[in-house]
């Protein structure tokens, strides 16, 4: 569970109430905060390159943005994800795990580990970003997945001039970098202030992606419309939920929230009103998990995933479904672990009762689906719940076995969205399931790599999905949570039937006339791809080395 | 006054936000119903930052409204285009996608 | 521990040839099955090495390998061979050659059209025989639940293909009859033609379906397992030499209820391979649309690994809950053999029907597991490679003369024995087989079983008795109808067998007489392996005199 590892326990802004109750309000004395920059460069790595790039847009001519844009966020991301491997190198993930920023951010194993994930990924998501051999050129100019201009009406003079003057978003690359940099600090915020303002910045940038499509821009903003409106809603549950749990606590840092809902911290008449009864707490901590659980898009708070996934540009639901995922659980472990594991009796049936609805309901209606995207979407949601099976295992078993999960799901998802992008008519992407009928007849490589894919979707043995699978169904297994694992084994079954649909209608179903054809990339998306599948296949048969590194890596900080 | 009053205000206006999102169809309303949600977190931040008699209730209000004030830009940019191609904000004209 | 990984480089070399097939150029297809046919033959000749290093009566598991593979999961890479699976290895090294040179020109067809330059089906096909060879050879091999029950379902997936993507062109030549009438109307050909390629996928999608839900349910189990021993040692293990030794030491011990449960869902999933009724119904529909060849595969190799675990895995690994259970499957079993013998009499399909008589015929051989005698289970592991080689032999057979009649419908047959002799005479030499013809491998084995079963079940046995006369039934009712009567339209011109199918049926029916004749070669290295599997479940043979008389008979 938590680690023992003796850290003082700060509150970002009581450091002196903790000596002297009350004083704080009325201290005059102004202590320079204590910084640990380089515990925190990852995370300041990636916001500095998406300065730069905001810079670049502003200042640079539009015929270099391209590169420009794309090799700030390349050298970003991998140097981000250089120093994340340093501090891990250096034992910041286990014996020197760490409180950064006056309590603020933790760096620690699973903060490290899923931060090394969501930067992979993104470096990855940012060669699909920048794909531009799959449209047909537009007046001689290489397009690529996102409108000529964001703000001009779908189909007027003014979309015509902006794609006949060559315009690109490559506002894109900086909304990417500051997505990830606040999906970076979402799992390592050790505070709820942390986490709001850092669910904020991830979100944000999201929302904007989301509305950027070149193709079927309606369908694209009316996605963005709703994934906003739902998104800012549920972060209002949150902020609600944090307010009452800053009621009872009387504190916004986790430590000192574990200490109150654990009985161990000191009593001031103030806090001995407010923890007088657990109606504040349980409120409080069932809206702020809420939040979390739209996040992952767990049933019942998933209904904006199909729309969303179907609706965004392909490159950005890959991204999205990939890395949001692995940042929202790595901040829903933390809050459950390190926040409220005195409350485990409380929220553990509650997570079952998500954890199963999850799983059937998102494998139940994902038989339905007629469309590759939002196939995949339901798909999400039925992996969210097969994760949570993992979370409510409440061991560190459990933890790593998550940690895992979400690395070895986060590649096949990219990689899968990515197969997407390749299939396309005069319409732009073909995602409609009957036009992939005979695919494997016409473009056997792409149909093998998407049939890799999904059986590893579908937990297939010596692909990561069931490496995958095999860790959290065993961890929650030895937590206790049989029935769970039953469930979550016949839902993988009916899960099984709609991947095995697909690979039935690529292979076995004869092509139709003016079917879709496959667009051949570039070395961006084409690494992208390949990345995928070697990942998928050496999880699958030699996760050894990487079971170990989240067992290793999962032990939070407090 | 008993502060806890003010608590009782901020559930009522964050219940009333929440109703009107689940309710209202037109977005520009459904977000304004968002950002009075928020301004019940921030009273309930406030009045806790009292009754607990230390500031972080008070700076996270702080933090609240700059967040609020960035999901403005974002939310109207995004309902803006949104309107200009359809001429309409309601989100029950929103179904090109089935459920 | 062998310093040589002499089991590694058998299950490898199929695997590493299907990699080979399937990087041949599309153009050069013929190479392509000369070089799957010679890694099939070089897996033979593994196969035989294995034979012969292996000491009947020695160690329990020899040849053994053990590296660690995924410490987290308890798993280990554990490889070891006892005498019922160096014979059954075997068994798949014999038949392979033979499914490969039966299906020489089963995917010609669909080289017919090609829709890029990169269509290379021939290469597939053979590519995925060897895959689906490798597969279960490494699954014979292996003492690892884990690293079993992996490529248990794993085979699944070329299987899929196989049957999906290269089914039964039987309509074929039907269609183009059809097509010529029906040259008006091209609607009406597309529809018969989608139909086809319908069904192809239904049968394969329900193969998969049946066996991956078997597989989830089993893969609880398996968590299930590592749960206990991770309860009881301290440590999670899949091995099952570690868990057999930690049992006989007392270190561990199973609460009934847990065993009875694990042992259930590990059950399942064998008998949904197995197939045992009423969880067969996959076979008939998977065995009709995949060509001969293939059809051969799945009953006469991939289906013995159900039986096969069923010995290894369910019997010593749950012995307790395998008595429990016993009585309720030999009833289940009892009813395939019966119910599959009396649907194969009601098909109007060749190759259902043989599905059919492969449900008996698996019937026997679970009857022969669970009846818990030294005769009845050395039967069954007999019957395994009888039922094997048998099946091989007939359904083949039967498979060139439907793909020369161009029709499964025993109607569109008759009087074959007047235009093409060699094929009638083996027809049915190979029926005589399925019906246990004393004097042919299938006959010893089914002797056994039925005497190991009487010793125990008396009742039960009588019944399952019947079941030859049925099987007569079956078989004779077929030969009568396709091959004497008068010469069918369709059928005058029917040429007898070429020199490469005779070379795919001699051996096997030379195979078929001298295990009729000679099993003793096969015997000695069940026997052993039965025994020990008997000691696991405490149970000894019921009565010493009728003892005597099987063992006679065996010999």
């Amino acid at each position: 569970m938590t680690t023992a590892t003796a850290v003082s326990i700060h509150s970002l802004w009581t450091t002196l109430a903790d000596s002297t109750p009350g004083a704080a309000t009325t201290s005059t004395a102004f202590q320079t905060p204590k910084v640990e920059y380089a515990q925190l460069s990852p995370i300041l790595i990636v916001f500095g390159a998406a300065i730069l790039g905001v810079l670049a847009e502003a200042f640079l001519p539009r015929r270099s943005r391209y590169t420009a844009q794309l090799a700030i966020s390349v050298i970003g991301l991998a140097a981000a994800f250089a120093a994340v491997v340093a501090l891990a190198a250096d034992g910041y993930a286990s014996t020197k795990s760490h409180i950064a920023a006056m309590g603020a951010v933790a760096v620690d194993g699973p903060a490290l580990f899923l931060q090394g994930t969501i930067l992979l990924v993104a470096l990855v998501a940012a060669f699909t970003f920048a794909e531009r051999r799959l449209d047909p050129a537009a007046h001689g100019n290489r397009v690529d997945s996102f409108a000529a201009q964001g703000s001009a009406v779908p189909g007027s003079e003014q979309e015509k001039a902006a794609v006949k003057a060559g315009f690109t978003t490559t506002e894109i690359f900086p909304l990417l970098l500051f997505a990830v940099g606040g999906m970076l600090v979402f799992p390592a915020a050790n505070d709820l202030l942390t986490l709001f303002v850092s669910l904020e910045v991830f979100s944000l940038p999201l929302y904007l992606l989301c509305a950027l499509s070149r193709r079927h821009r309606l369908m694209s903003q009316e996605s963005a419309v709703k994934y906003f409106l739902l998104g800012a809603f549920s972060s209002a549950i949150l902020l609600f939920g944090v307010a009452l749990l800053y009621g009872y606590a009387g504190t916004v840092s986790y430590g000192g929230i574990a200490d109150v809902v654990g009985g161990t911290a000191k009593l001031t008449p103030a806090l001995a009103n407010s923890t007088a009864t657990d109606a504040l707490l349980l409120i409080g901590g069932a809206m702020v998990v809420i939040g979390l659980l739209f996040k992952v898009a767990a049933v019942p708070f998933h209904m904006w995933t199909p729309d969303v996934y179907q609706g965004a540009p392909t490159p950005v639901t890959g991204f999205m479904a990939a890395a949001t995922k692995v940042a929202a659980f790595g901040a829903l472990l933390r809050l459950l672990y390190v926040v409220l594991p005195g409350l485990r009796w409380d929220w553990r049936p509650v997570m079952w009762a998500v954890a199963i609805l999850t799983m059937v309901i998102g494998a139940i209606i994902a038989v339905t689906q007629t469309d590759v995207k939002r196939l995949l979407a339901y798909s999400s949601i039925a992996h969210a719940g097969f994760i949570l099976a993992g979370v409510v295992a409440v061991s560190p078993d459990g933890v790593s076995s998550v940690l895992f999960y979400l690395g070895a799901y986060s590649f096949v998802t990219l990689g899968a969205f990515a197969v997407v992008t390749l299939v396309r008519d005069a319409g732009g992407e073909a995602t409609h399931l009957s036009r992939w009928a005979g695919l494997g007849r016409r473009s056997p490589l792409v149909a093998a790599v998407f049939a890799v894919y999904l059986l590893a979707f579908a937990g297939i043995p010596l692909t990561s999905g069931f490496a995958g699978k095999f860790a959290v169904f065993k961890a929650a297994a030895e937590g206790g949570a049989l029935p769970l694992v039953i469930i979550g084994v016949i839902s993988s079954a009916i899960a099984a039937f709609f991947y095995i649909r697909v690979i039935v209608l690529m292979f076995f179903s004869e092509p139709q006339p003016g079917a879709p054809s496959v667009a051949i990339p570039s070395l961006l998306t084409s690494s992208a791809i390949a990345v995928g599948v070697a990942v998928t296949l050496v999880l699958g048969v030699a996760p050894q080395y990487f079971l170990d590194l989240a067992g290793k890596a999962s032990v939070f900080v407090r | 006054m008993n502060p806890v009053n003010y608590l009782y205000l901020a559930a009522l206006l964050f219940t009333i936000g929440g109703a009107g999102v689940m309710i209202r169809r037109n977005a520009i309303i459904v977000f304004m119903c968002v950002e009075l949600m928020l301004n019940a977190c921030n009273l309930a931040f406030v009045t806790f930052a009292r009754l607990h008699d230390n500031l972080d209730g008070q700076i996270f209000a702080f933090f609240t409204m700059v967040v609020a004030a960035a999901e403005v830009v974002v939310g109207l940019a995004i309902i803006v285009t949104f309107f200009r191609s359809r001429h309409s904000a309601s989100v029950d004209d929103a179904s090109l996608m089935k459920l | 521990m062998s310093s040589f990984p002499l089991l590694t480089l058998t299950a490898a070399l199929p695997a590493v040839g299907a990699i080979a097939t399937a990087a041949v150029p599309a153009a050069r297809r013929t190479t392509a099955k000369w070089l799957a046919l010679a890694f099939s033959l070089a897996t033979l000749v593994l196969a035989g090495i294995i034979a012969t290093r292996f000491t009947p009566g020695g160690a329990r598991y020899q040849l053994t390998e053990s590296h660690a593979w995924i410490a987290d999961f308890g798993v280990r890479y554990e490889l070891g061979v006892d005498g019922i699976a160096v014979v059954l290895i075997g068994l798949t090294a014999v038949l392979v050659p033979f499914v490969m040179l039966a299906g020489w020109h089963d995917a010609d067809v669909l080289e017919a059209h090609r829709p890029n330059r990169n269509w290379r089906p021939t290469q597939g096909f053979f590519a995925l025989i060897l895959l689906v060879e490798a597969m279960v050879v490494i699954a014979f091999e292996s003492t690892d639940v884990f690293l079993f029950y992996i490529f248990f379902e794993a085979m699944l997936i070329p299987m899929y293909f196989l049957i999906g993507g290269f089914g039964d062109r039987a309509g074929a030549h039907g269609e183009d009859e059809q097509s010529k009438q029906w040259r008006e109307a091209p609607p009406m050909r597309a529809v018969v033609g989608d139909g086809r390629a319908k069904q192809r996928s239904y049968a394969a999608v329900k193969f998969l379906l049946y066996n991956l839900l078997g597989g989830l349910i089993m893969l609880a189990a398996v968590i299930g397992l590592y749960v206990v021993t991770a309860n009881q040692l301290g440590h999670g293990t899949f091995s099952l030499p570690q868990i057999l030794q930690a049992r006989a030491v007392g270190r561990m011990h199973i609460s009934a209820v847990a065993e009875r449960w694990i042992f259930l869902g590990f059950f399942f999933a064998f008998a949904v391979k197995a197939p045992l009724w009423p969880l067969h119904t996959w076979l008939p529909n998977a065995m009709g649309e995949a060509t001969a060849p293939v059809a051969v595969l799945i009953t006469a190799v991939v289906d013995k690994v159900g039986t096969f675990a069923m010995l290894r895995y369910c019997l010593q690994l749950f012995p307790n809950a395998s008595n429990w259970a016993a009585p309720v499957i030999l009833v289940l079993s009892l009813i395939s053999i019966v119910y599959g013998a009396l649907l194969a009499i009601g098909q109007r399909d060749i190759k259902r029907l043989v599905a059919y008589t492969s449900i008996s015929h698996f019937g026997f051989i679970i009857l022969g597991i669970f009846a818990m005698t030294s005769q009845g289970q050395s039967g069954a592991a007999l019957y395994m490679v009888n039922h094997g080689v048998s099946t091989a032999a007939w359904l083949l057979v039967a498979g060139f003369l439907i793909s020369r009649r161009g029709s499964r419908l025993i109607t569109d047959f008759g009087g074959v024995q007047k235009v093409a002799p060699l094929l009638a005479g083996t027809f049915l030499v190979g029926s005589l087989a399925i019906l246990s013809l004393p004097g042919l491998g299938p006959f010893v084995s089914e002797f056994l079983v039925l005497v190991g079963t009487f010793s125990r079940y008396p009742v039960l046995g009588v019944i399952a008795t019947f079941a030859i006369v049925l099987a007569a039934l079956y078989v004779l009712i077929l030969y009568q109808r396709t091959m004497t009567g008068p010469v069918k339209a369709g059928i005058e011109s029917m040429k007898d067998l070429r020199l490469r199918e005779l070379v795919v049926v001699g051996p096997l029916i030379a195979l078929l007489i001298f295990l009729g004749v000679y099993p003793k070669p096969i015997t000695n290295y069940l026997n052993p392996a039965v025994k020990d599997t008997l000691s696991d479940v405490h149970k000894s043979d019921p009565a010493p005199q009728i003892n005597a008389v099987a063992k006679e008979t065996a010999k």
